[in-house]
């Protein structure tokens, strides 16, 4: 590993200019480092500067109303363990809980995720599913990006020069579930994972696909068809084989795209029932 | 206070324990090593000037080993670095050291090294597509050829009411020790110093002396606390290095690998391909015959010791009148194969396993019952004519089976219990030599062996004199010594170190008791007691302390000092049997059965360990805890080459997952309740007629979790790993 400057600037103004002040690749944001740390490791990132943000005030998690907005560099241990979130968001504790173990829970946070924006992330998915609002903060001012505009490609995001995630806030509880694929079930990266929601509010349902490239996405071909918050079989059925069609489902050194194919169905099929079981529960 | 069966769990909980990685020296320099970026090439130029411009710095390569070695020449078969040809990924072809970690790392970057591609031999398949149909060509990359056989095959084989056949395929897999190789080197006084994180120390100085071309007495190994071994430690690896950048840098040298560079360096078990065809008649088998291409990456043609070995566990434990075995060793751009626990056991006792699952349902069989009648028992005599002696195969069968046939009765849908078993010799063959020094308060044992983490030094040395003269193990310790003040032994592997070295302790001590006894007077056994703090020797009503028996010369050097030593028994197989290679007999004839149960999720191939039950024939229990925690660890291990663990290789043959993310040992979320049981009464080949519980425990797993899939799902796998991917295919084929 190279050697590298870590500050720790105790606003958010400071840490912006820090960053702004720096070239792409001189200088990257530390919100946890679970991620970065092996592209240090391998050489494949040799930034000049970190800028750590464990010194904003952004460790936090409050409900305000039916909305739930997290704090970028709230650990996921700490979200994991916030009272009602299993209840109201059962998708994203599920995401949570698929993260590594819980040591690495204890460093890794919602924002760090959503910066590197891995292609096999567990909590993308959800985060689309529950379309979810970033809240970002940079040298022109601040603005807000509904998740899906927010990802991009593969470790691509609309992040510009110099600007952070602040929070990430969640509109509305939702019945959801997320179910993931993986050689071992701990401690791994998931070959293929499926979440689904379901809107109260326009009584619609999200659903996307993680664990394939570039990044993960909402199909919303495999959700008009179902109907209500307790779909019919044959609504599910249609779902399922409208989901097996998507053309991210290729080959590569996790898993083939044979086996991709088999495997969306069946997570699709487990996960919308779940998350039906889950509204009929509300209801 | 730490309280443990464990003494060295206290040191280790607190960290003060000292491993390979936390060697240190004042003006320590930083070692590193440039390693090839290709499979197989052709090393046109290696540049060391950048790395040597850089502060502190020094850089070397095969050029310059003349000089440091002052003009002595290793085994030109094992150059430390690749001259003109690389032959694997991660071949090492410069090493350098410098004043900080960082800075090594830095001039191991700045080497350049030209290597223009050469054709790859990747994967042993791709070799010999219309293998076994058509014969091997003579030009093939072979590193041996092994072939034995009794009877006439081709006739038992047309004969046979009925026959079964089938391929398997087993996978590469690593040791994935938790410390990562890693020594001190220091040139001093003419000798060459090496502390190093190692299974042999005298293993490691009879390779250095090799590979350097440097006399054993000019060479002093010690050891450290060993952070895991698996067979991964059994011989050097950094070693030379660090002594070769020691001399270069006038100043000692740490080496200590990544992970990543310990899974590219690694020698190991490396994948196989095995047909296997088996003729039955009237419930009994008449004839086997097995094939195997066994990858052997770039051993030397001589020096394959591996598949010798590993055909003779592809007979398995049962008896079988005619026979043909033929395994060709292929050469491929890998690391040398190396020992990995049980090396290839646990493979081929899938492979045997599985196949007479097959045979026993092809004649509407239970298989459990069709082993009954087969296994070796004692006084029978093994495929290659050894016979066979105490051997519990049957009894722990027997109960296995019992335990598979209630299990199976609760299994819900989707569960399924499956039966493998498993056998091992106790590797007594090697020798080794133990001292002991009785003093007035206590008996010492002095080793140069170092404890692994298994708790075979540790514990069970101290076990061995506990039982070979009475006193408590409050009152005995080992203590640890460097090659030029220890005993020999051959090493910590192969299950031998309570089996070989646990006699040689025996015989120390009795030796010592002996000499005491002829000073006490007295009749009977001799037994030695703790007093207070004060060693009491007894013999019938003589009762005296050790103290007022010592010599005024042995009080001076702390005690009676008194040798033994261990040589295994000869043993031998019928050598008319063999066409052509090396086949090994057996010292002794270790069994095991396992269950597990297992529950298959159809829709995903998902397979997840319930619960898992495994019973060994050990000879005699030397210490229980240690024992079972063996067992526990084996199955852990093998439960990862069952399910998840695979090193995958491109084509052009870089290891694809030289890291634990995607190369995938168990997680504690994995591990199954296991419950342990001992079979006593077979004696082995160690102490009090103890049998080795190293590898033993790994070896039935992937059979027995095989056999418990097939059990869920009507299916049989026939590759390994058993991932969901795998699962789901062959699902969905049958």
């Amino acid at each position: 590993m190279a050697s590298f400057h870590v500050s720790a600037p105790p606003t958010a103004e400071e840490a912006v200019r820090e960053l702004a002040s720096g070239a792409p690749g001189e200088v990257a944001v530390l919100a946890g480092g679970t991620d970065l740390l092996l592209d240090l490791d391998e050489g494949r990132a040799r930034p000049a500067r970190l800028v750590s943000l464990r010194n904003l005030p952004w460790r936090t998690v409050v409900w305000d109303g039916a909305e739930l907005v997290v704090g970028s560099t709230l650990p996921l241990r700490a979200l994991e363990t916030v009272a009602g979130l299993g209840e109201r968001h059962p998708a994203l504790f599920e995401a949570v809980r698929a993260v590594g173990g819980v040591a690495l829970r204890h460093r890794a946070t919602l924002g760090g995720n959503l910066g590197r924006s891995a292609p096999a992330s567990d909590l993308l998915p959800v985060l689309l599913a529950l379309d979810a609002e970033v809240d970002l903060v940079g040298p022109g001012g601040a603005r807000s990006l509904p998740v899906d505009r927010f990802l991009r490609a593969s470790r691509e995001t609309a992040l510009g020069r110099g600007e952070l995630i602040r929070a990430v806030r969640l509109p509305e509880p939702r019945p959801s579930a997320y179910l993931w694929q993986r050689v071992r079930p701990a401690n791994d990266i998931s070959q293929l994972s499926v979440a689904a929601a379901y809107s109260p509010s326009d009584r619609r349902w999200r659903v996307a696909l993680g664990g394939v490239p570039p990044r993960p996405v909402l199909v919303p071909e495999a959700s008009t068809p179902l109907d209500g918050p307790a779909p019919s079989p044959a609504a599910v059925a249609a779902g399922a084989r409208r989901i097996a069609e998507h053309p991210a489902l290729v080959s590569d050194r996790r898993a083939s795209d044979e086996y991709r194919r088999g495997l969306v169905g069946v997570l699709y099929t487990r996960c919308v029932r779940a998350a039906a079981r889950r509204a009929g529960a509300a209801a | 206070m730490i309280r443990s069966f464990r003494p060295d769990a206290g040191a280790k909980l607190a960290g003060t324990a000292g491993f390979g990685y936390d060697l240190d020296r004042p003006g320590m320099r930083f070692g590193a090593l440039v390693l090839a970026a290709r499979a197989h090439g052709r090393l046109d130029s290696v540049d060391l000037a950048p790395a040597r411009a850089l502060p502190g710095v020094v850089a070397i390569a095969a050029d310059d080993l003349s000089t440091l070695l002052d003009g002595a020449h290793g085994d030109p078969e094992r150059p430390p670095f690749a001259s003109r040809e690389v032959m694997y990924d991660g071949q090492p072809i410069a090493a350098v050291a410098a004043p900080t970690l960082a800075g090594a790392r830095a001039a191991a970057a700045a080497v350049v090294a030209t290597l223009a591609p050469l054709p790859v031999v990747a994967d042993l398949e791709s070799v010999f597509p219309e293998w076994p149909e058509a014969p091997i060509a003579s030009s093939a990359p072979i590193a041996a050829h092994v072939h034995a056989r009794r009877g006439d095959v081709d006739r038992a084989l047309r004969e046979a009411a009925t026959v079964v056949r089938g391929t398997y395929r087993t996978s590469g897999v690593h040791q994935v020790a938790l410390e990562p190789h890693a020594c001190l080197a220091e040139v001093r006084d003419g000798l060459w110093h090496v502390t190093t994180s190692t299974q042999s120390p005298f293993g490691v100085r009879e390779d250095v002396a090799g590979i350097l071309g440097i006399p054993e007495r000019s060479i002093v190994v010690d050891g450290t606390w060993v952070g895991g071994g698996f067979g991964g430690k059994g011989a050097s690896l950094v070693e030379p290095y660090a002594l070769l950048l020691a001399r270069a840098a006038g100043a000692p040298v740490r080496l200590a690998l990544t992970y990543r560079e310990a899974f590219r360096l690694g020698r190991t078990t490396l994948p196989s391909v095995v047909r296997m065809e088996t003729g039955v008649t009237d419930g009994a088998i008449v004839a086997r015959r097995v094939r195997l291409l066994l990858d052997v990456g770039t051993s030397l043609p001589g020096r394959d010791f591996a598949t010798g070995y590993a055909i003779g566990f592809l007979l398995g434990p049962y008896r079988t009148p005619a026979f043909e075995v033929e395994g060709y060793a292929v050469r491929t751009h890998k690391p040398p194969f190396g020992p990995h626990r049980a090396p290839y056991a646990p493979q081929a006792a899938f492979v045997v396993e599985s196949h007479l699952n097959e045979v026993a349902r092809a004649i509407g069989e239970d298989p459990a019952a069709f082993r009954a009648r087969h296994v070796l028992a004692e006084g029978d005599r093994t495929a290659l004519g050894q016979e066979v002696s105490a051997f519990g195969l049957s009894e722990v069968l027997r109960r296995a089976t019992a335990v598979r046939d209630a299990w199976r009765r609760d299994a819900g849908p989707g569960r399924g219990v499956g039966l493998g078993l498993g056998f091992w010799a106790t590797n007594t063959g090697a020798g080794g030599e133990a001292r002991v020094l009785l003093s007035p308060t206590g008996l010492e044992i002095v080793q140069g062996e170092r404890e692994i983490g298994s708790g075979s030094v540790a514990v069970g040395l101290v076990a061995a004199a506990e039982r070979s003269t009475g006193l408590p193990r409050d009152a005995i310790r080992v203590t640890y010594r460097d090659t030029s003040a220890a005993p020999f032994d051959a090493g910590v592997f192969g299950s031998r170190t309570v089996g070989a070295l646990g006699q040689a302790v025996d015989a120390a001590c009795r030796a010592a008791l002996a000499a005491l006894g002829d000073r006490l007077g007295g009749a009977g056994e001799l037994r030695l007691e703790l007093e207070g703090d004060e060693v009491v020797a007894i013999r019938g009503t003589a009762r005296r302390p050790v103290r007022s028996l010592l010599t005024p010369e042995e009080r001076r050097d702390g005690g009676l000092a008194a040798d033994g030593r261990h040589t295994g028994a000869p043993r031998t197989i019928d050598e008319s049997l063999v066409v052509e290679g090396g086949f090994y007999p057996y010292q002794d004839f270790t069994g095991a059965a396992h269950v597990a149960e297992v529950d298959v999720d159809r829709e995903t191939g998902a397979v997840r360990v319930v619960r898992y039950a495994a019973f060994h024939d050990v000879g005699v229990v030397v210490d229980r805890p240690t024992a079972t925690a063996q067992i526990e660890g084996g199955i852990v291990m093998g439960l990862g080459a069952a399910l998840t663990e695979e090193s995958i290789w491109s084509d052009d043959g870089r290891l694809l997952n030289p890291g634990l993310l995607d190369y995938r040992i168990p997680t504690l979320g994995e591990v199954p309740p296991i419950d342990v049981t001992f079979v006593e009464g077979f004696a082995g080949a160690g102490p009090f007629g103890a049998k080795g519980l190293g590898e033993p425990p790994i070896i039935p797993v992937p059979a027995t979790i095989a056999a418990a899939i097939r059990d869920a799902t009507g299916v049989s796998l026939t590759e390994l790993p058993f991932t969901p991917e795998r699962v789901a295919r062959a699902l969905k084929r049958a």
